[in-house]
Parts: C-alpha cells; sequence; structure tokens
C-alpha cells in the first residue's frame, strides 16, 4: 500500500462527512413532510460496495447510526453488485430486514467509477403515511407488520435511469399522502444523486484507490482512538434494569429493559440476553433496534464529537437473541418500534455509572414525546398534524441538567413553531410552559419537563403514545426521580381523563389535549445543593417553595434575602 | 464626493478616506472608554477634516461585543398568555447530539424578567383576545422599580397583526419615555416565534447601549462640524443610518467584518479568483469567509456565539467563520504545562507588553517582535515605537513556566495561534469539501499579511494575495457599500388564488415601509427590488423568487411558476411543475447605489510606485523555524516596489500599517495593480 500523504487522507475525510451534511441539506430543503424538515426525522449518508458505512451526516436522528448499510446490502444481495446499472434507483422499508417501522423508507442508489459499482449514495426518512390500519403511525392496535402498511423489499423504483411506472403507481394508490409521499420518494432521489455526483468527482480527482485508502485510514483512526476509551474503563461485568409501561396492548403488564455491560480490555460487549421477550403489541423492533440503542450509548460515552462512520463501532459487540423485543421475529408490529429505545439508552448508562461516575448523567424523560393528530378539512382534505416535545435532562456530576430538551434518540429533532402550526392546522395552543417541580430534586436538579395545550378547533382525531407514565426517570447519587410523562384530554364539558397509549381519540371543536412531558432524575443530595441554587429556582419558578422546603430543607423566610 | 471610512476594532481604530481623488489612511489604538477619541485620533493622522467630507461611514464591533460580554441591558420580555417559556426552550433541539453534556442557548432574559400580557391574535391576524392599555400601564411603574432599561415586546402572530404590539409599545413609550423599546414586528415581520422573540431580545438588549455610542458620534461629528451623512455598516453588506442603526442595532452585529470580506470579493474579481479565502486578522479576533465568484455569501439566520449556545438572529449575515486569535491575543500556561493563546485578548488597553503601557502578558504581537518579523521603529507607520525589552521580560517569563528559552516560547506561541487561525479557514473550505490547493488566501487586517503565509501553509492553499492597504482593508470596504435595508412580510396563499387585494396589499406596505426608511434618511429614491418566498404545497422550505408586482402572485402567474420550477431544479436536482406552489413570505430589498466606484476604480488601476527612495532596503534577523538560528532576512519598503518586481523569501514587505512574511522559498511578486502575490514553495 503506497504513502498516502496526510493532506489528501484529511481532504477525504472532511469531503466525504461534508457530502453527507450536503445531502442532509438537499433533503430536508425540498422534503414535503414535517416530519423530515422540521423533526429531521431522517439521515443520509454513502456506503460502500460491502455495505460499510463511508460517511453520514450530522445532526440527524442519533438512532439512524446503526443500519443504512443493512438496508443496502439486502439489495447487494439480490442484485449483485453487477446487478445495478447507472440510474438505478431502489426503494426499501422490508419489516424483517430493517426492523423499524414501514415509514422509514430507504432510498439508494449506485455510484459507478470506471464501468464499477464503487459505493452507494443512500437516505433514509419518515414518509407521513405509508397505509396501514391508522392515519400516519403510532397505533397501539396492531399485532402484525401487515396492518402497518405497505412493504417494499429492495425494489428498483428506477432502472437505468427509467421509472418504474407500475411501482410508482402501486405507491400512489397505497399512501394516504400520495402528494407529499411522492415529494418526499423525489426528494430523497434527488438527495442520493447529488452525494453520488459529489463522491465521484472526488473518485475522478484522487483516483479510486487514494480514496478508498483515505477511507480506510479514517476507519483505522477512529476505532484506535474508540478502543483507547474503552480500554481506560476498569474491566468487569455491569448491569441495570428498568422497565417500561407496557406494550400498548395489555396496559397493566410492564416490560423488563435489562442490561449487561461487559468491558474487556478495548472491547464493550453489551448482553441483551436478559430482555423482555417480543411482545404482541407494536413495540418491537428488529435487531436494528437493539443496535441501534447500543451504538448510541457506546457513541455518547467514547466518541460524542466526531463524525460517524464504520470504525465507531468496531470495539463494540452485541448478544442479542431473536425473540427479544428489541430484535423480534417476523410478522411481530414494529408500528412503535423507537418507544423502548430512551429508555434502554439509559439502562446502558446506568449499569456503567458506579465506573464511570463523572460521565454519566441522571436519567432522562425517557420517551418519544410525539403527537399525532389528523382530520379533514371543510374543503375535505386531510391534515395531519405532527409534533416532537423535549423533556427534562437529568442532573449531571457538576451541574444542573437541560430542561425541555429531545430525548437521546433524537438530537438535531425541532419542535415545530407554535404559529406554524396554527397557520396550517386548526388547533390554538394555548399554553407552552415549563412545569413546576417536575426536575428530580438533587444537588444538580434534573432540567425540567413542559405542558403543551392543544385546543381543537374542529372535530380531529388524536394518537397518544406516552411510555414512562409509571417509572419515572431514575437520580443517581443520592438524587431524586423526575415527574413522570403524563396527558390529559379535558372535554368541552371541563371533563378530564388521562390518556396514557390511545389510539383514535375523538376530539371535538373546544377539547383540549394537555401533552406533559418528564422532568430529569436529580443527581446527588438535594440538602447538598447551593442555598443559592434551591432560591435562584423558587424566584424563576423552576421550583415551588413547598417543594423547596419537602425537598431541599429550604424555607426562604429563614435565609438570608439574595435580592 | 469625498468620503471616510472608520472601522473600529478591539484593538486598532482603522480609517481610509477618499478625497480630491486621492486615498487617505490611517491607523490608531482604539480608545475603548471614548471610541470617538480614536476616531479623532484617526482622523488628525490622516490629516482629514470631517467638515469637509460629504459621508462617514463606520463599521464597529459595540453590538456584538454586547453580546459576547454580556454588557447588555437590564432587559424584560412581553410574551402572550400562556408563552412565557418560548423564548427559553427554543426548539428543543440538541444539535450536539452525542454529547451527554450539552448546553442550550443561554436566554438574554431571565425567566422572572418574562410577562405574560392577556392577548391573543390567530394565524389570520384577527384578535381573539383584545389588549387591554391598561394592563401594559400597570405594568410599567413595576418595570420601572426594577430597573429594567429595555423591553422587547414579541406576540403571537404579530407578523400578521401588529396592533396589539403597536399598542403595548405606545403605552409603554409614553409610561416610560426613557425605556428602550422593541417591537417584534418593527424588526422581522416573519412567523416562527421563537426565533422572532431571539431577534427582538438580541436587539433591545444592545439598544440602550449602542444607542449611547451613536449619540456620541454624533455629538462628535456635529462638533467637527461635519455637515453629511453619518452610514452604518450593517451585517448584510449594506449601510443604513445613524437614525435606524439605533432603532435596530441588531442589523449591525457583523458590521466590522463584513467590508473586509466586500472588499476581499472585489480583489477576487479583479484578480479572477473563482474560489477565494477571506481571512482577516486583528487585535483580538481572526474572520474568515469563502468568497467564490466574488460574492461574499449572504445568508438569512445566524447564530451570536457559538453554534450551540448562542442567540439566533433571523436576518441576513455575511457568512464568517471566527476565532478568538489576533495580534492581541494573550499567551498563559495551564496547570499541566501546556501553553495556550488567546482568546483573551489584551486589546488596545493595556495593549501588548511592547506597547509599552501597563500590559506585562506576553501577546502574539510581543511574539512577532522578538521573532524579528516586527520592525520595533516601523509600527503603525513609525508612530508607535515597540519596546523589545518589555515583549522579551514578558516572552521569559512565560518561557520559564514551561522550561523553555524566551525564544522558543516565542515561537511557539506563533506556531500556536496560527494553528487555532487556521482552524477557522478549515472551517470555510476543508470542512465543506472545498479542497484548500484549489483555493487563493486574501490576506488583510494589520496582522494577517504577516501571518497569512504560514497559515496557508499549514492547510496547504498556494497561493496568497496582500492587497493594497491590508491594514485598513475593513474600513476600506465600507467605502464600497451601498445604502441597504432588506424587509419581510408573512404572506401565506397559493400561487395564482392569493386574493389580488391581498397581494396588493403586502406589495404596498412593503414599499410603504421602503419609502418610510428613504425617507428617514432623507434619501429621494432607491433601487426597489420584491422577491417572494415560494414552495410546493407541503414543503417547509422556500425560494425567493423575484417578483415585480401583485400580478405575478395573483394573476399573470406562469413566468413566476417557470421560474421557480427552474430553480428548485437547479438547487435541489428536481421540480414538479404539475404541483401547486404556496407563497409563504414577500421580501423587498431596498438599493441605493454608491454615484460613483471610486474604490473599485483605485483598486483596479496601475500601480504607480512611490519613488521617494526615503526608505532604503534594510536586512535584520528574523526567527522562521528554528530559534536558534536567526536568519538574515531582506526587509522591503512595500511603497517602492514597482509592479513585476519578483522576491524570493525569506524577505519581509513592511508597509506603514501592515508587515508581510514570505517564507524561505517562496515567490512573491508585484501584480499589475500593486498587489502582492505569493506563491508558497511545495504547495
Amino acid at each position: 500500500m503506497k504513502n498516502i500523504d496526510p493532506i489528501t487522507v484529511e481532504v477525504v475525510r472532511n469531503a466525504v462527512n461534508a457530502y453527507a451534511d450536503e445531502m442532509a441539506t438537499a433533503l430536508c430543503k425540498s422534503a414535503y413532510n414535517m416530519m423530515i424538515y422540521e423533526v429531521r426525522d431522517f439521515c443520509c449518508g454513502l456506503v460502500d460496495g460491502e455495505g460499510r458505512m463511508i460517511s453520514q451526516n450530522q445532526g440527524g436522528l442519533p438512532i439512524f447510526l446503526a443500519d443504512l448499510g443493512v438496508a443496502v446490502k439486502d439489495g447487494i444481495a439480490r442484485y449483485g453488485l453487477d446487478g445495478f446499472a447507472p440510474g438505478d434507483v431502489v426503494i426499501m422499508n422490508h419489516g424483517q430486514v430493517c426492523g423499524q417501522h414501514l415509514n422509514n423508507i430507504v432510498i439508494y442508489a449506485p455510484c459507478f467509477h470506471d464501468g464499477k459499482v464503487v459505493a452507494f449514495a443512500a437516505s433514509r426518512a419518515h414518509w407521513v403515511d405509508v397505509g396501514g390500519m391508522r392515519v400516519g403511525f403510532g397505533s397501539v392496535e396492531t399485532t402484525e407488520i401487515y396492518q402497518e402498511g405497505i412493504q417494499f423489499r429492495s425494489l428498483k423504483i428506477y432502472e437505468a435511469g427509467k421509472r418504474n411506472e407500475t411501482l410508482w403507481q402501486i405507491i400512489n394508490d397505497n399512501v394516504r399522502f400520495p402528494e407529499a409521499a411522492l415529494g418526499d420518494l423525489r426528494a430523497q432521489i434527488a438527495c442520493c444523486q447529488l452525494g453520488i455526483r459529489r463522491f465521484g468527482e472526488l473518485l475522478r480527482r484522487y483516483g479510486r484507490d487514494t480514496v478508498e485508502q483515505c477511507i480506510h485510514a479514517v476507519w483505522e483512526a477512529t476505532e484506535r482512538e474508540a478502543r483507547a476509551f474503552v480500554a481506560k474503563i476498569p474491566d468487569g461485568l455491569y448491569e441495570a434494569e428498568s422497565f417500561l409501561d407496557n406494550d400498548g396492548r395489555t396496559l397493566d403488564v410492564k416490560l423488563r429493559i435489562k442490561v449487561k455491560v461487559m468491558i474487556d480490555g478495548d472491547r464493550m460487549v453489551i448482553d441483551f440476553s436478559h430482555m423482555n421477550d417480543q411482545a404482541p403489541g407494536p413495540t418491537n423492533s428488529g435487531y436494528s433496534g437493539g443496535l441501534a440503542a447500543a451504538r448510541v450509548a457506546f457513541k455518547c460515552l467514547t466518541q460524542p464529537h466526531a463524525p460517524v462512520n464504520e470504525g465507531c463501532f468496531r470495539p463494540l459487540e452485541l448478544i442479542l437473541p431473536e425473540g427479544k423485543i428489541i430484535n423480534a421475529k417476523a410478522p411481530a408490529a414494529l408500528g412503535l418500534w423507537s418507544i423502548p429505545l430512551p429508555t434502554v439508552i439509559d439502562t446502558i448508562l446506568k449499569a456503567l455509572a458506579p465506573v464511570l461516575p463523572a460521565q454519566i448523567p441522571a436519567a432522562h424523560k425517557g420517551d418519544m414525546g410525539g403527537c399525532s393528530i389528523s382530520g379533514y378539512r371543510p374543503d375535505g382534505r386531510r391534515f395531519l398534524l405532527m409534533n416532537i416535545f423535549g423533556g427534562g435532562w437529568g442532573g449531571r456530576p457538576h451541574e444542573d441538567g437541560e430542561s425541555a430538551s429531545v430525548s437521546i434518540c433524537q438530537g438535531d429533532v425541532h419542535s415545530a413553531p407554535i404559529e406554524l402550526q396554527e397557520i396550517q392546522y386548526p388547533f390554538l395552543i394555548e399554553r407552552f410552559a415549563l412545569r413546576t417541580d417536575s426536575g428530580g430534586a438533587g444537588r444538580y436538579r434534573g432540567g425540567l419537563g413542559v405542558d403543551m395545550t392543544y385546543r381543537a378547533l374542529q372535530r380531529c382525531v388524536a394518537n397518544v403514545n406516552c411510555e414512562r407514565t409509571k417509572d419515572p426517570p431514575w437520580g443517581l447519587g443520592g438524587g431524586q426521580p423526575g415527574a413522570v410523562n403524563d396527558a390529559t384530554l379535558i372535554r368541552g364539558d371541563g371533563s378530564e381523563r388521562k390518556l396514557k397509549k390511545a389510539t383514535g381519540v375523538v376530539m371535538q371543536a373546544g377539547d383540549r389535549l394537555t401533552f406533559s412531558t418528564a422532568g430529569g432524575g436529580g443527581w446527588g443530595d438535594p440538602k447538598s445543593r447551593e442555598r443559592q441554587s434551591v432560591a435562584d429556582d423558587v424566584r424563576a419558578g423552576y421550583v415551588s417553595a413547598a417543594a423547596a422546603r419537602r425537598d431541599y430543607g429550604y424555607d426562604a423566610a429563614f435565609e438570608p434575602t439574595t435580592e | 464626493m469625498s468620503i471616510v471610512g472608520v472601522d473600529i476594532g478591539g484593538t486598532f481604530t482603522d480609517l481610509v478616506g477618499y478625497r480630491d481623488g486621492a486615498i487617505i489612511t490611517s491607523k490608531t489604538s482604539t480608545v475603548p472608554a471614548d471610541p470617538t477619541e480614536g476616531i479623532a485620533a484617526a482622523l488628525t493622522l490622516a490629516g482629514c477634516d470631517l467638515a469637509a467630507m460629504d459621508e462617514l461611514i463606520h463599521g464597529s464591533t459595540i453590538a456584538i461585543n454586547t453580546v459576547l460580554e454580556s454588557k447588555g441591558a437590564k432587559t424584560a420580555l412581553l410574551t402572550t398568555q400562556g408563552m412565557r417559556d418560548v423564548y427559553g426552550v427554543g426548539r428543543g433541539n440538541r444539535p450536539d447530539a452525542f454529547n451527554l453534556f450539552f448546553h442550550r442557548p443561554r436566554p438574554l432574559v431571565p425567566r422572572d424578567l418574562t410577562f405574560e400580557i392577556a392577548e391573543r391574535m390567530n394565524a389570520a391576524g384577527e384578535a381573539l383576545v383584545p389588549l387591554d392599555p391598561a394592563e401594559i400601564a400597570k405594568l410599567a411603574p413595576k418595570l420601572a422599580a426594577i430597573g429594567i432599561e429595555a423591553v422587547a415586546v414579541c406576540f403571537l402572530h404579530s407578523y400578521a397583526n401588529p396592533a396589539h404590539e403597536v399598542l403595548a409599545g405606545a403605552v409603554l413609550r409614553r409610561e416610560l419615555p426613557g425605556l428602550f423599546v422593541t417591537l417584534s414586528h418593527e424588526i422581522l415581520r416573519e412567523f416562527r416565534e421563537y426565533e422572532r422573540t431571539s431577534t427582538t431580545v438580541l436587539n433591545a438588549f444592545v439598544g440602550p447601549r449602542v444607542s449611547r455610542y451613536l449619540s456620541r458620534l454624533e455629538g462628535f461629528a456635529q462638533n467637527a462640524r461635519f455637515g453629511g451623512q453619518i452610514a452604518i455598516m450593517r451585517s448584510n453588506g449594506g449601510t443604513m443610518s445613524a437614525g435606524e442603526a439605533r432603532r435596530a442595532p441588531v442589523a449591525m452585529m457583523e458590521s466590522g467584518p463584513v467590508a473586509g470580506m466586500i472588499g476581499a470579493g472585489r480583489i477576487a474579481q479583479l484578480l479572477g479568483i473563482e474560489r477565494a479565502i477571506g481571512f482577516d486578522m486583528g487585535g483580538t479576533t481572526a474572520k474568515t469567509s469563502l468568497i467564490t465568484g466574488g460574492i461574499p455569501p449572504i445568508e438569512e439566520g445566524y447564530v451570536i456565539g457559538d453554534a450551540f449556545t448562542g442567540q439566533p438572529m433571523q436576518l441576513p449575515v455575511v457568512d464568517i467563520v471566527e476565532v478568538g486569535a489576533g495580534g492581541g491575543s494573550i499567551a498563559w500556561c495551564d496547570d499541566r504545562g501546556g501553553l495556550h493563546v488567546g482568546p483573551i485578548s489584551a486589546g488596545a488597553d493595556p495593549g501588548p507588553a511592547c506597547y509599552g503601557r501597563s500590559g506585562v502578558e506576553p501577546t502574539v504581537t510581543d511574539a512577532d517582535l522578538m521573532l524579528g518579523r516586527l520592525n520595533d521603529a516601523r509600527f503603525l507607520g513609525g508612530h508607535m515605537r515597540l519596546d523589545c525589552a518589555r515583549a522579551e521580560a514578558a516572552l521569559g517569563k512565560i518561557g520559564q513556566k514551561l522550561g523553555l528559552d524566551r525564544m522558543t516560547a516565542a515561537l511557539g506561541v506563533a506556531t500556536i495561534v496560527d494553528s487555532a487561525m487556521s482552524l477557522a479557514v478549515r472551517a470555510v473550505s476543508v470542512k465543506r469539501g472545498i479542497d484548500p490547493r484549489e483555493t487563493t488566501l486574501i490576506a488583510f487586517g494589520g496582522a494577517g499579511p504577516l501571518h497569512a503565509v504560514s497559515i496557508a501553509r499549514e492547510i496547504s492553499i498556494p497561493r496568497v494575495v496582500v492587497p493594497k492597504l491590508p491594514g485598513a482593508f475593513s474600513a476600506l470596504g465600507m467605502l464600497m457599500a451601498e445604502w441597504r435595508q432588506d424587509f419581510v412580510r408573512t404572506l401565506i396563499g397559493e400561487l395564482g388564488k392569493v386574493g389580488m387585494q391581498a397581494a396588493a396589499t403586502a406589495f404596498a406596505e412593503l414599499r410603504d415601509a421602503g419609502q418610510a426608511a428613504l425617507a428617514r434618511d432623507r434619501l429621494a429614491a432607491g433601487e426597489f427590488n420584491f422577491a417572494a418566498d415560494l414552495r410546493y404545497r407541503g414543503q417547509e422550505h422556500t425560494i425567493p423568487i423575484a417578483v415585480a408586482n401583485p400580478q405575478d402572485l395573483a394573476t399573470a402567474t406562469d413566468e413566476t411558476r417557470a421560474r421557480f420550477d427552474a430553480q428548485h431544479d437547479r438547487r435541489y436536482g428536481h421540480a414538479a411543475p404539475d404541483q401547486s406552489i404556496e407563497i409563504v413570505n414577500l421580501r423587498l430589498v431596498v438599493i441605493v447605489p454608491r454615484l460613483e466606484d471610486t474604490i473599485g476604480r483605485w483598486l483596479a488601476q496601475p500601480w504607480q510606485p512611490d519613488g521617494d527612495g526615503a526608505a532604503a532596503e534594510q536586512h535584520r534577523a528574523v526567527v522562521f523555524e528554528d530559534g536558534k538560528r536567526p536568519v538574515e532576512t531582506r526587509i522591503l519598503w512595500r511603497p517602492h516596489l514597482p509592479a513585476g518586481s519578483e522576491m524570493a523569501g525569506p524577505a519581509l514587505i513592511e508597509e506603514a500599517n501592515s508587515t508581510t512574511l514570505i517564507g524561505p522559498g517562496d515567490r512573491a511578486t508585484i501584480d499589475a495593480y500593486g498587489n502582492i502575490v505569493i506563491t508558497l514553495k511545495d504547495v
């Protein structure tokens, strides 16, 4: 292998990352649904001819770390590398292979150099609707993947540049918002074509051998850095356990999340053998769910700031038997595939907290915090409002947790602007406020959750998927737990009803639905919190005077005034 | 037309003027306590009588520094009932996605100074809950009692109907005449409550301090019997009146840096450089921008401060990456014996140790002096004598902590600051997939030409251009800026179906706003350019498409549609000519072009050396790579060098307010226009 100069390695390393980010910008700016352009529920990047990750965009959904390669490998197995032609575009969302809900559509296209496939540009994005029992996603009623929408397993939507009109028509006729779905499809295709064009330019400039050598050099350097971090953790077997509310169908049966983490030199093995078995309801994921959770936790600990590539996860091994809630067998329902993942990730971190005391915060809000409400406009057109809410993050070994931030699975996901929602949908948002006393008490307080109240201006139907409404975000080091997630429906006549997981809840004009998100756990003994910080919290209204007395032993009447 | 531009940075005040067909220039120390003293000194030094000038253009870092240093006014925020936490919470996103210890933007107004007001508009601009002026009147004494100096008012949907903001503002201004009040719709008539609130708060937060500053400037100009216009540089690359700057100081956040990049763009055009990297190194910070086709990039939306925790500002701003490294950056030593440079700067006061004021900490300038790269007798055109002994003492002190001799310490300081600045250059090139080997670095700012070659070498940029007057290049750029104001108004509808009345109203409102702005600045006429933000129905992001009149949106829309489809295809690689198109905003840019492009002509005219022979070629020992082995180096005087001169490094080219370093083995020529063009060895 000839010696490649470090400048070229640097250029290639940064170029492939920049291309992934450029693809993301193009997708985001021309997408048709807010799950992509506001919520940023997508990822894109470059994958090599063996399905290994060359680069992935930054700022997308962390749980999409895992497996663009898995989708592409299925296509390679089906067609062979020689079975692709320039101008091919493949569509893929197969539940068994991808392991996620069917809304997550992967589109990818081969990149040719000197007549051979050298890589693929790929994107995964959340489509508004893919058919199935309920509008959008998030139904708790499904028990089989077939109820959740249409599946495409590595089908060519374009062959050598020619559109497959039959397949296009099938999509058009089987989803509820074809204009949006086909718009997103076009945006994803264009995003992949941009990736192909950029990577092709790089290959022409430096030659295939040099580019591939650079990519491998980057993978190896990334791997070394990750291994060096793992090697610093004391060897041993660490474990932790937590519980989810239910599978969405049998509401009084909790699901066990049990994790063992083994550190052996510079290897980390995460063992999910003792997880809950797969559930009859839709809170299952395929293998990629377990893989994503393990990878997010691993990345947060080892290389939180570096771009993602194949080298990042080489020191990480998984034990994940089939039939578990995060590696469910077909035809399991996958509609709420991501709901357990924030808790799984927090539990991995909790297992390691005793040996990494300075690096692990208390638990965060622990659910995905979404809502989806649909209905028909007066002109007969269907609408679907979706939004994501942040919640509290856990207190840290050295400072308070952040408030009202999206979950660990949702990086650069943005909540939708209130004005935008009111422009587009028949609602008034009456209140958006931090929840007083929702942050777990501690030397370093957990962050606060939020309340958001929607008042319906016409008839509509809501799907609610609150998780962790029973077991609150835990504290660490003597800190107290945060408040749990919640949702409350208040009818026009004033009657109230708590909703946890509920599908197809009819709202009439004047009904109100309030989403309340969890607060983070506290870190350390609340009694040792700086008195000034407690006083500041009371003044700002983060902590009530009553809670200050109860949790912190603080009584303003007996403290020197601070104003 | 006689014009003068003054750029006040953290360390130096730079002046460039054009008078009677000639360029005048000067550079003096900034006087932080009273910047107008620095301006007075610069005018005197340049021999410029303000009374004889027609226009004074000014750029200042006052607004941005007020935010970065948290020195703004005690500010309160008035929001719609129920929306108290919109500003504090923001959008909930975590761009630092895998960092368990991420931080969110820190609000400039604390929660206990945020007041909810009973009022509500809906998205159509209909008042659901009327605002009761008595509620505002009741709040006023409370605000006064807690010492509030500025108030930001941002109500939901005020872009659609600002009536409640207007009423609240009127009551506040009546009850508390000294209060600085900013109403969100006056800054930005665009939906997205968080970003609009943040922009409004920024304006209020910096308002009182910027107002005091501008009053002092106007008072100074008046005393100097200046009868012309004062123009303030704004972040969008244009200028505005002092009155407008007092009303909307948030528009001058990147007031200083933008002008230098305008100048660098003109040099790139002149020399036919497709991809140039503007590099501006002053006393406190270094700034870079990727200039493509001679145009500095202007972005809609920006973050003041760190990308993850800074303050969002929804206004057009030139896209610049900045690092806290400049000539005044202080070198310091951490507990583990690591050497660091910046971001703290000695600024103008106390200044680097070698200035001989009260500064004792070693700075980059002290290191440059010790390494022989700066001339102690010619600094600031010989107006400031540098004290070598004090520089040596300061570097000796830090060297002792590190166990290094002082020359090695000086070399270390220079190396570290170059590497920090190269990160900013990297951020606008390599990080965006641009191969630096296909770019040219255009270096300016007092310290830029001295450090440019070593930064270029670090990231493999083969060519460096140092324009004329590099030490006052930002002030020079100001003289090329045009009066410009951007307006936006949300207008929601479908192309071809939006009511003619609604479209005409939006056009009329923007036109009136533009004409009012021209009238406020006593300008007779300007170019009005309208554009509509369009998208396919269901999309969110828009593309601005030029339109001329309401008909282009309401009735005769074929051409608008064709332009949008083409732009969409060009940008994103696909289009949907069969789908309906939505209108989101109407925009207006009003420009008053300069009557004559005097500075552009001056940059392009054939270079005439100044052959008075006063300064002969000198030689000096300069340290490049080895502190123990200084290299005997030619010292040239730039004004003497004729076009076509060729020099081999090592060499230093000195001029009044800057020094260009040419490394061993590098080659430099003076081009036909007088620019220094350096070709690096082995890059």
